[in-house]
């Protein structure tokens, strides 16, 4: 800003030039932020209203489709619709469902993308490359498809079954389990998440290795006290993307999981179709919104701490 | 992320739509252009996109029928929403006919027009207890849910829904029937189930109205089906997800037995994706669920004289004949002597009027709710 103002004093076009260029910038960055207002803030707000019993006005022609809906009964609104939902026999395994899977899948996923991120570091190679490229592969193949071939994979007649049978063993039947959602969910976010924290790990700088090999520190201690520190927002993004995605995945489950309990995704859905009770829906739907956030909370410290330590902030 | 998101959406979404749609203006009175929308499985589709519309456009030059195609009626709420968004601010929905289990829904909406036989006169050939069953709604064809098995391993076919149920116990894990969510087969054991412990006044109040206090003898009939989960495939209370799901389980043969779409097992025969083996039979007291599959013409459709005309198309006895010959074999509607009798012989024994009918649509999605709240996992 200074040399802007030094300039603007010595030739007077230039201030108007950046007034006019901070006006540009507002009207560039205007169109995403009011499709994101009108088409998903605004639409969120009607729910949320309609969750809380207000059946006028937009919420109107739902409100008489639906089944079991509960309209407002004080100024505020009412709650009813949400001890509908906790009170709900299937909701809370849907939830501890969930929320297992999240869990699960994304350690298990910053486990294995650690692993291939740091063999590629470390020992780096033409098969450390090749493994990487392969590992990418999931990432351009549908979910939709993706699940329907784990399926089929693991199903009473799949491949596992029909080649264990070849040698006498009765592989078990993995599909409509917990155990085969967490499997879909892991194949499926694996790639995003190797790219994230390989990147991450290729960019710590090679004289910090090097200088801590020299010193005698172990491969673990290198890991442990360099590389992941310093690859450290990477991994933190890896992981709050991947829980995210998890949590509200609706394919995979579908195909995958057991009829119930489900994940809520899928109930979500089975509550807006098949029961015809959309406020019910719409109450799980900001359940999972609420989870969501409390994740993308870690997602904005470590942009921030990023960003301190970058002197951006 | 998205689908919850998705859903959060649907409510305005539909709003948003007719805000865009309201700034094209509608079309002109005399269009011919029909929207034809079809709410069901692809071999219905099939059905209308290779033999109906063919030769309704064949028949009446220079009409054009614009399919869209909404898979298992899995956005039948939203179209339904739509309709009556439509109707409310006085627009086109954009649909002139409707095809699938939403015209029922729509029609005691008061959203449907009437059918009558002045207008469209092939009305005529079609039983009144069928019109009836129809429910304000034009029926076109006929299929129901019957009991497939595998001929080499079922040797005495059940004939009755006990017997059914003994088999199943006898045989853990070579019975299955899909999420009654999920596909209309599964949703008619279900349904006739629990049917068992009511009575037949009270199957038909079902039929008509939402009635919570017939609802609460469910219990025994969702105890009953929750002591299958040990004996169905799989023993663990999983069920497949759609009614193609179970046609596949029966096709590889991990099931025996099931419940299937008559329509859907006949084209499956046809595409050879059905090994000869595996039969179909009907089963009685109670039989499964079957009935009449309508079409509807929208209050408030643009073009509502071109619906008119092509429902009425397809009820003439050339359309009735092609759709008995067709591979989904449906069943005719109309008075059986103005069709082909070569092809009528094998539905002479089938009574679209005494079809035990699914219930009404408000008691339909609680039985389904109920189901999942009491029986799969448990």
């Amino acid at each position: 800003m200074t040399t802007t103002n030094t300039v603007a004093t010595k030739e007077g076009f230039a201030e108007v030039k950046t007034a006019k260029l901070s006006t540009l910038g507002f009207f560039m960055a205007l169109p995403p932020v009011l499709l994101i207002v009108l088409f998903v803030g605004l639409p969120i707000f009607i729910a949320f209203l309609f969750s809380i019993g207000y059946t006028s006005g937009p919420n109107r022609v739902i409100s008489i489709i639906g089944q079991d809906v509960y309209t407002k009964e004080n100024w505020w609104g009412t709650a009813q619709a949400y001890t509908a939902v906790i009170k709900d026999e299937r909701f809370w395994p849907d939830f501890a469902l969930t929320m297992v899977v999240t869990f699960v899948s994304t350690f298990v996923v910053l486990v294995m993308s650690m692993g291939m991120g740091l063999y590629q570091r470390i020992k780096g190679g033409k098969i450390a490359s090749i493994l990487s490229m392969l590992s990418l592969v999931p990432l351009f193949v549908p979910v939709v498809i993706a699940a329907y071939a784990i399926a089929q994979f693991y199903n009473g007649v799949g491949f596992m079954r029909t080649f264990m049978a070849q040698f006498g063993i009765d592989f078990p039947v993995i599909t409509a389990t917990r155990n085969a959602i967490i499997l879909g969910t892991i194949w499926t976010s694996l790639p995003f998440a190797i790219l994230m924290i390989t990147s991450g790990l290729q960019s710590v700088p090679n004289a910090l290795i090097e200088t801590a090999q020299d010193a005698g520190a172990s491969f673990m201690r290198i890991v442990r006290t360099i590389l992941i520190p310093l690859a450290f927002v990477p991994i933190v993004i890896a992981g709050t993307f991947t829980a995210i995605g998890i949590m509200g995945s609706f394919t995979v489950p579908l195909f995958l999981g057991p009829n119930q309990p489900t994940m809520l995704g899928v109930e979500i859905s089975n509550f807006f179709t098949a029961y015809n009770r959309p406020q019910q829906s719409i109450v799980m739907a900001f359940v999972i919104f609420a989870a969501a956030s409390g994740i993308a909370v870690l997602y904005i410290w470590a942009n921030i701490r990023s960003a301190k330590q970058s002197g951006r902030i | 992320m998205f689908k919850s998101k998705l859903m959060r959406s649907a409510v305005v979404a539909v709003m948003a739509t007719f805000a865009i749609g309201s700034s094209i203006p509608s079309a002109p009175a005399a269009s011919k252009t029909i929207e034809l929308l079809i709410s069901a499985d692809t071999n219905v589709q099939t059905l209308w996109n290779t033999v109906l519309i063919p030769a309704f456009e064949k028949e009446y030059p220079g009409y054009k029928v614009n399919v869209t195609f909404d898979r298992n009626g899995l956005r039948d709420a939203q179209t339904f929403a739509k309709i009556v968004a439509a109707k409310e601010t006085r627009r086109d929905p954009g649909v002139d006919l409707v095809d699938g289990g939403i015209a029922v829904r729509l029609a005691q909406g008061g959203l449907l027009y009437r059918p009558s036989p002045t207008l469209m006169p092939n009305l005529k050939e079609v039983s009144k207890k069928v019109l009836a069953k129809a429910a304000g709604t034009i029926p076109y064809r006929a299929s129901t849910v019957l009991l497939a098995y595998n001929s080499k391993n079922v040797t005495k076919v059940p004939k009755t829904l006990d017997e059914v149920l003994a088999w199943i116990k006898a045989n853990p894990g070579k019975f299955s029937y899909n999420v009654p969510s999920g596909g209309g087969s599964g949703y008619s054991f279900v349904q006739t189930v629990v049917d068992m412990n009511l009575t037949a006044d009270e199957r038909d109040a079902m039929t008509t109205a939402a009635n919570k206090d017939i609802q609460a003898k469910w219990a025994k009939g969702l105890d009953t089906l929750k002591e299958l989960n040990k004996y169905t495939y799989g023993k663990n209370g999983t069920y497949p997800a759609n009614n193609a799901a179970t046609l596949n389980l029966l096709s590889t043969g991990e099931i025996d037995m099931g419940t299937v779409w008559s329509d859907q097992f006949a084209s499956a025969k046809a595409a050879g994706t059905m090994p000869a083996h595996i039969k179909v039979t009907a089963i009685k007291s109670p039989s499964l669920t079957g009935g009449p599959a309508t079409l509807g013409i929208p209050i408030n459709g643009a073009n509502r004289t071109g619906g008119r005309l092509l429902a009425n198309f397809v009820l003439s006895p050339a359309m009735q004949n092609a759709i008995m010959a067709s591979s989904m074999k449906g069943i005719p509607v109309v008075n059986s002597k103005k069709l082909d009798q070569t092809l009528f012989e094998n539905f002479k024994d089938v009574d679209v009027a005494d079809m035990r009918s699914p219930y009404f649509p408000a008691n339909s999605d609680d039985l389904k709710s109920a189901w999942s709240l009491n029986v799969p996992g448990k």
